[in-house]
This record gives C-alpha cells, sequence and structure tokens, in this order.
C-alpha cells in the first residue's frame, strides 16, 4: 500500500501520529458526548469555534490558541443560555444550540469575507489537512490527549452517574455545573485539536462516529469507550491510507471510513436475532431525558 | 434611516437579492416552526451540510443546471435515510444524524478534492451568491415556496399533532413515518431552494433562528407563524441593506448572508434579553406572596 | 462513628416551595421521625414533587424552613437518598444492573478513587435486599419496570442513608415488586432511616405508611392515616370533583 510505502516521509509520519492520537482522543470523548446526546451541541461548538479561527487568523495569533480561546467563550455562552436545569419556555436546548452554531459559523464567515480572498489555511481548517499539520500540532495534541484521558478516568464514577441519571448526580449533591463545565471543555479541547486534521465541519465525526458504533456492539460504558478509540485510530489509519492510495481528501476519507464502520455495524445489529428479541419492556423510546441536543 | 433601507435595493441585482431573500425568509420562518415544534434543528442542519455532494457531482455531471437536481437527490436520500434510521430505534437520532452529517459532507470534500478549484467551490457553498442570483433561481426558491405553502395547508394539522403528540397521532390512525417523512422531505425540499442561492450557513440559520425568536415571544402557535415569517422578512431585508452599505459607504466588505444570519441572531439576543427582564421583573412579585 | 441520632429526621416549619419562580406548595407543617415511613398524598400538581425536591435541597424553600437532620437540605444530602421513577432513565443506557447499584457508594468513596471491596460488598448486599442480585450482570433496560425500580432502591440503600426519598415508586410496578419494594424500605426503617414516599395511591398509603401529608398546593392535613384519609379532608383537598374517591377513601379509612 502506499501508506506504507510513503511512511518514510516524515509528514506522513506525523500525520500518522496525528490520527492515532486523535482516534484515542475522540473514541473516548466521544463516548460522553453519545451516553449524554450531545452530537448536536458538539457540531454547534466545532461551527461555532470556526470565528476565533479567522480572528487569530487576522491578528496574527496561532490559530489553534485563536480557537482554544473562543471556544471557552462559546462554552461559556452554551453554558449560560442552557444551564443545568434543562431549558425553560422557549428556550428548547435544541433551538439555542443552532442559534449559537449558526450565529457563531456566520460570524466566522462574516470577518472571512472582510478579507480580499481566502488564505489557504483557513479552508484548511473548514476541511482539515492532516497531512500538513506541523509538530506544535502534534504535541498540543498529545497534551490534550494526556488531560483530557487522565480526567475521564478520574472522574469517570461522577461523569457515568451523570449521564445515566444527572437527577441523582444532584440529588447526591455533587457540583453539578462545575461537573458540566469540565465535560464541556474538555469537549471543546477535543473539538479544537482535531481542526487541524479534520476541520471545523467533519471534527464531530470523529468523535460522535467510533462512540456511537461501539455503542450499537457494547453493554457497558467502560466496553465502549475501549471499543470507541480502537475504532478512532483504525478509523484514521485506514482513512489516511485511502487519501495516500487514491489521492483524496484525508479528512474526508477519514470520515468516510467512521462511517463505514457505523453504517456495517449500524446493518449488522439491525439483522434478526440477535439482542433486539430479547428486549421486552425497553423497547419504548425513552422519555423526559433532559438533554443538551 | 429611509435611504439606507431603501435607496440599496434600486440596483437590479440589490433587487433580486431582496426578492430571493424576502420569499426565503417568509418560506424558512414557517416551515422554521415546524422544525422548532418537532425539535429538527440538528435535521435541518444536517441536510444543509448533506446536499454538498449532491451539488459536486450534479455540477460535474452536467454544470450548473445539474446542481439543483443533483442537491434534491441528496437532501431526499438523506431525509428518507433518517426517517428509516430513525424508526429502528437502535441509536439516538442525534448520533445518527451527526454522522449522517459529516459523511455525507466528506464525500463532497473528497469528490472536490479530485478537482482543481477545491478552495472556491467550497466557499460558494458556504456562502451561496445571493447577489448574483438570477431570475430562473428566483422561480425555483418560489415555486418551491407555494410547494410548502400547499403541504403546510393541507397536512398542517396531521403534522402538528405528530409533533405533539406521536403515540396520540397514531393512535388515531395516522401514518407517523409516513408524516415524518413528509416533514423531513419538507425541509429538505426548502434546503434546496435554498442552499445554491444563499448558501448552508444562511439556510439553517434562516430556519431556526427566526422561529427560535417568535417561540421566546409568544406561546400561541399562530402568532408564533406570524412573528418567525415577519422576522425572517425584516432580517432578509436589513441584513442584506446593511452588507450593502457597509461595504459601499464604509469600505467593509460583509458577505451578505452572513450579514443577514448577524442580524436574525442579534433579534434573538433581544428578544432573550427582553425575556430575562421581564422574568427579573416578575420575580420579586411572586417570591414576597 | 456512628452518625448522630435525632429525634427527628425532617422538620417542616411553615415551609413554602417554588417551583420555577410559581409558589409550588405552601404552609407545610410537621415532623418525620426516625423509623417512621411518611405518605406524600394529593392530586396530580399538587406539588408532591416540588417538595421532594425541596428536601433533597434542589428546590428553594421560599419561606418558613425544612430542616433535614438538623441542618439546611443542601447541606443534608450525604445522608438522604433519593429514588427516581425508573422510566425517566434512558433503557438503552449501557449499564450493569450491579453498576448502577454502586452508584450508591459513590459519595462515599469520594472523588477520583475506584470503588474498593467494602463498596462492592454493601452493592450487593444491598441489591440482595430487593431481591434482584441473581441480575446483578445483566443490561439496567432490560429489566421490568418494577424491576428497575428496585434497582433504585438499592442504590438508595448501598449508600446507607438517614433519610429515604422516594418519587412515585409504584407507578406502573407489578405485585411482586411492589411487595419487594416495601419489604426493602422497611428493613431501612427498622434500622432507623426516616423515609417520605410520594404516591396517588391512597390504599398503599393507608396500609404501608405511618403518617400520611395530605396536600393540594398547601397542606390539608398531616397524622396517622386513620385521621388523614378521611371523607371530608380528601373531598377537601381533591376538591368536588372527585367525590367517588373520596367515598373510596371512605371505604378505605374503616
Amino acid at each position: 500500500m502506499t501508506l506504507f510505502g510513503s511512511l518514510g516521509d516524515g509528514y506522513v509520519r506525523r500525520a500518522l501520529l496525528e490520527v492515532v492520537l486523535l482516534g484515542v482522543l475522540c473514541g473516548a470523548v466521544g463516548v460522553q458526548v453519545v451516553l449524554r446526546r450531545l452530537a448536536f451541541l458538539t457540531t454547534a461548538l466545532t461551527h461555532a469555534t470556526f470565528p476565533g479561527v479567522v480572528l487569530a487568523s487576522l491578528l496574527g495569533i496561532g490559530l489553534v490558541l485563536g480557537a482554544g480561546l473562543f471556544g471557552v467563550l462559546v462554552v461559556a455562552v452554551v453554558a449560560m443560555l442552557t444551564g443545568t436545569r434543562g431549558a425553560g419556555r422557549g428556550r428548547e436546548t435544541s433551538s439555542v444550540t443552532a442559534v449559537v452554531l449558526a450565529g457563531g459559523f456566520a460570524l466566522g464567515l462574516a470577518l472571512m469575507s472582510t478579507r480580499d480572498g481566502f488564505s489557504r489555511d483557513l479552508t484548511a481548517f473548514l476541511v482539515g489537512s492532516v497531512l500538513t499539520v506541523s509538530p506544535s500540532d502534534i504535541v498540543a495534541t498529545a497534551v490534550t490527549t494526556v488531560c483530557v484521558l487522565g480526567l475521564l478516568a478520574g472522574l469517570r464514577k461522577e461523569l457515568l452517574l451523570g449521564a445515566f441519571d444527572p437527577g441523582a448526580l444532584a440529588a447526591a449533591g455533587y457540583p453539578v455545573r462545575a461537573l458540566d463545565l469540565v465535560l464541556l471543555l474538555m469537549i471543546e479541547a477535543t473539538v479544537v485539536t482535531s481542526l487541524p486534521a479534520v476541520g471545523t465541519i467533519m471534527a464531530v465525526a470523529l468523535i460522535v462516529g467510533p462512540a456511537a458504533t461501539a455503542r450499537l456492539w457494547c453493554s457497558g460504558a467502560g466496553t465502549m469507550t475501549a471499543v470507541a478509540m480502537v475504532i478512532g485510530v483504525l478509523s484514521g489509519v485506514v482513512g489516511l491510507a485511502v487519501s495516500e492510495q487514491w489521492n483524496v481528501a484525508a479528512g474526508g476519507a477519514i470520515v468516510l471510513t467512521v462511517a463505514a464502520f457505523f453504517t456495517v455495524s449500524l446493518v449488522a445489529r439491525s439483522l434478526p436475532r440477535g439482542e433486539s428479541a430479547m428486549r421486552p419492556a425497553a423497547q419504548e423510546k425513552s422519555v423526559g431525558r433532559p438533554t443538551y441536543s | 434611516m429611509t435611504d439606507l433601507l431603501i435607496e440599496p435595493f434600486g440596483a437590479p441585482y440589490m433587487a433580486r437579492a431582496l426578492v430571493e431573500g424576502l420569499i426565503l425568509g417568509a418560506l424558512c420562518g414557517a416551515v422554521g416552526v415546524y422544525v422548532l415544534v418537532r425539535r429538527l434543528a440538528f435535521l435541518a442542519d444536517a441536510i444543509t451540510h448533506t446536499v454538498f455532494p449532491g451539488v459536486v457531482i450534479g455540477f460535474l455531471v452536467s454544470g450548473q443546471s445539474g446542481i439543483v437536481p443533483g442537491a434534491l437527490v441528496c437532501a431526499v436520500l438523506a431525509a428518507g435515510l433518517f426517517t428509516l434510521v430513525t424508526s429502528t430505534d437502535r441509536v439516538s437520532d442525534d448520533a445518527t444524524l451527526a454522522v449522517l452529517l459529516t459523511s455525507f459532507f466528506a464525500l463532497g470534500v473528497v469528490l472536490v478534492s479530485r478537482q482543481r478549484s477545491y478552495t472556491a467551490d467550497l466557499t460558494a457553498f458556504l456562502f451561496g451568491h445571493i447577489l448574483t442570483i438570477d431570475r430562473s433561481d428566483i422561480l425555483v426558491t418560489a415555486a418551491v415556496a407555494v410547494l410548502a405553502v400547499l403541504v403546510l395547508l393541507a397536512l398542517g394539522r396531521p403534522l402538528l399533532a405528530g409533533a405533539f403528540d406521536r403515540e396520540w397521532a397514531r393512535a388515531a390512525g395516522y401514518r407517523i413515518t409516513l408524516l415524518d417523512l413528509v416533514g423531513n422531505m419538507l425541509i429538505a425540499l426548502v434546503v434546496v431552494a435554498a442552499v445554491q442561492a444563499v448558501g448552508t450557513v444562511l439556510v439553517i440559520a434562516m430556519l431556526v433562528v427566526p422561529a427560535a425568536t417568535a417561540r421566546l415571544v409568544s406561546d400561541r402557535l399562530p402568532v408564533i407563524v406570524a412573528v418567525a415569517m415577519g422576522l425572517g422578512l425584516l432580517g432578509a431585508w436589513w441584513g442584506l441593506a446593511a452588507s450593502y452599505s457597509a461595504s459601499i459607504d464604509h469600505g467593509v466588505r460583509l458577505s451578505a448572508g452572513a450579514t443577514i444570519v448577524l442580524v436574525l441572531v442579534a433579534g434573538y439576543a433581544l428578544a432573550l434579553l427582553g425575556r430575562v427582564a421581564h422574568r427579573a421583573l416578575a420575580r420579586p412579585a411572586t417570591a414576597t406572596r | 462513628m456512628p452518625p448522630p441520632v435525632h429525634d427527628a429526621a425532617i422538620v417542616f416549619t411553615h415551609a413554602s416551595v417554588a417551583y420555577d419562580r410559581f409558589p409550588a406548595v405552601e404552609q407545610v407543617n410537621g415532623t418525620v421521625r426516625p423509623g417512621e415511613i411518611v405518605a406524600l398524598v394529593g392530586p396530580n400538581g399538587a406539588g408532591k414533587s416540588s417538595l421532594i425536591k425541596a428536601v433533597l435541597g434542589l428546590v428553594p424553600v421560599v419561606a418558613g424552613s425544612i430542616v433535614v437532620l438538623g441542618r439546611p437540605p443542601a447541606q443534608a444530602r450525604r445522608q438522604v437518598a433519593y429514588v427516581p421513577q425508573a422510566d425517566t432513565l434512558d433503557p438503552n443506557f449501557p449499564i450493569s444492573v450491579a453498576q448502577v447499584v454502586l452508584m450508591g457508594r459513590y459519595r462515599r468513596i469520594g472523588w477520583l478513587r475506584p470503588p474498593g471491596r467494602a463498596d462492592r460488598a454493601a452493592a450487593a448486599a444491598a441489591l440482595a435486599a430487593v431481591g434482584l442480585e441473581h441480575r446483578a450482570r445483566d443490561r439496567f433496560g432490560l429489566l421490568s419496570g418494577g424491576q428497575r425500580q428496585r434497582v433504585l432502591l438499592a442504590r438508595a440503600i448501598a449508600s446507607e442513608p438517614a433519610v429515604l426519598v422516594l418519587d412515585e415508586p409504584f407507578n406502573g410496578v407489578d405485585v411482586v415488586s411492589q411487595e419487594a419494594l416495601l419489604g426493602a424500605v422497611r428493613e431501612l426503617t427498622a434500622r432507623g432511616a426516616a423515609v417520605i414516599i410520594s404516591t396517588h395511591d391512597l390504599t398503599l398509603a393507608q396500609s404501608a405508611c405511618d403518617r400520611v401529608c395530605l396536600l393540594n398546593r398547601r397542606q390539608f392535613a398531616f397524622g396517622p392515616p386513620a385521621d388523614v384519609l378521611t371523607p371530608p379532608l380528601l373531598r377537601q383537598a381533591y376538591g368536588g370533583a372527585a367525590l367517588e374517591l373520596a367515598d373510596h377513601g371512605l371505604i378505605l379509612a374503616r
């Protein structure tokens, strides 16, 4: 395969390292996103971070730094608007999220349009370009991965309880708002670090896809996390290989690999026989569960 | 003030943009309320992204005239797939949508990346080109608007019933999956009509923001629909005017589509502030009881 | 060190509770003593859930006071266990029964530390107390509604609470599970825990509870079932339209 043939090139090695790290990071965070149904919020975070990238480019500071700082701002706005009590009347989190998404993205595009033409790196931030990640990007990804995995492991009891039964988390006297905020910041950090590789629009695939696939196969949150990380890494490597082989956009190829894993799993698990036959009462839609989406 | 809001539209291209914007504002306002009550904001967002490969393939096959058919095929396919997958209940809707959204978009990116003008195509898709719109684009939008109004008039009640209480609607003999499909197709149609003219961002914003703002203002559905349509119209009008004035009078180039969105979002922020103020004023009255 | 012994687990003094800035229930007076089961009874929208949330410190007390174990509700949470309605939880969540019960120990374990052997033993004992030890390894969503409710009670028992709060635990629960639930609750009260149960089921309030608090936006009565579940009081609380219900109560009261 072309991928292995070109491993001698520094940029391919860097890209491979980056996608492996991202696979682990996104897989682990994605489990929290999927279990709490935060996929839409994550999508909004990716889009709303975009103005940060543009601003950073205008001001001449690091793009990832700009995205990160702006991301914290976005997280604050979202946390303030939605709150832990969920949405009051007229503030369904879904529409708040959509407004944040559209507003943020439009702000980014408006800022972009004030410049003459579009610089190459800004487009790269829209769709990603894993083959041009710099060593500093990889260091950032590695640091984020270590920090986020550490937090996930340290808070795994509380995060599990919060995802399963938020009411009980509050009733037990945990600082619910602070925990939600930490989780949002972890998601945002993941989004920002995956931007250089897969871009604003597709980053959410790498976060949600592997975890959603793992959920189809696993009946425990622990195994689900492990499987999601494996699928994340595999998708990255296979996508990169496909991209090298047929010379297509790497970000797109990685996302399509994720989608392929998901689709195959969905079809395989939807076939008759298997678990669904022995789920008597669990068939009805879950009701009244507070979500961010 | 009048000069600022009327004068820019003397130029024919601005007049065409205004007509397109006004039709879309009203159309999206109405359909947006359905998106809001069924909490389909994410679906609307997803469809705006999923039409991308359709746009690319359509363009590759038969140039400019292939874009709308290509987008339509993709949107219908995505809406159908989504309805199918969620009716099986194996995964939560939002995760499915996220994967669907990104994978379709990725397909578009992969296809485009084989072409030369990668960047130009992508930005056109995101921004649209409302300022260079022509008569036939407006006709397509108007036709979709008429169709959407007819569907809403004919199926408004069942769609609402299905949105409010799915179990009841099912028990009352409505075919929920079919209703969902019709509703999702309606959204897809609006997206297709609008996306190549005004870009993805503007479509999702026009679908969601006016309806969300209207919901902050009122609890009654007819009022919400009316306010949402009104806000859509105002947003298109003032956004275009602001973008024009910024570019011509102040020398700051502001994308017309993005400016419309920012006007709409500003309206939402105002409504939110108004509501918070209202609550703050109302609170002492109840607490002292 | 054993927890300090209080002669009153919960004291309501002219307590008014607001939910989403509207007053939900007003003028609640009474004491819940250790070792007794108190039923909160009233029609839908009477403020039962709000009062429960106030005991948990999740909803503000706007007038009067609620004192739990000698402290404000929000500071007593570590010794209060809450059993939500099982059907508010996602049945597809990938989690095993044993894991759910173990959650009851989380506050005792503390931050960052993994559950130890003693915690697992306590969780297993709690699961056995509700009679579901054989389902420990099953996924939570595979259980029936009544069994899920029992698992949530086991989770509360595992936290060794001084006060137990149950929100409508018998809704849609089969007879076997109802008996198992009541048996486990009585075991807790025998060890000195105070229990509050909100319920629609007047028969159950009559037969299983030591005292009853009758609510509808305000407190109508608080006392032994025979004194509270009387036709005049029920008619008052449920309104004139619920005469049949009051007649039902009449039969019960004998």
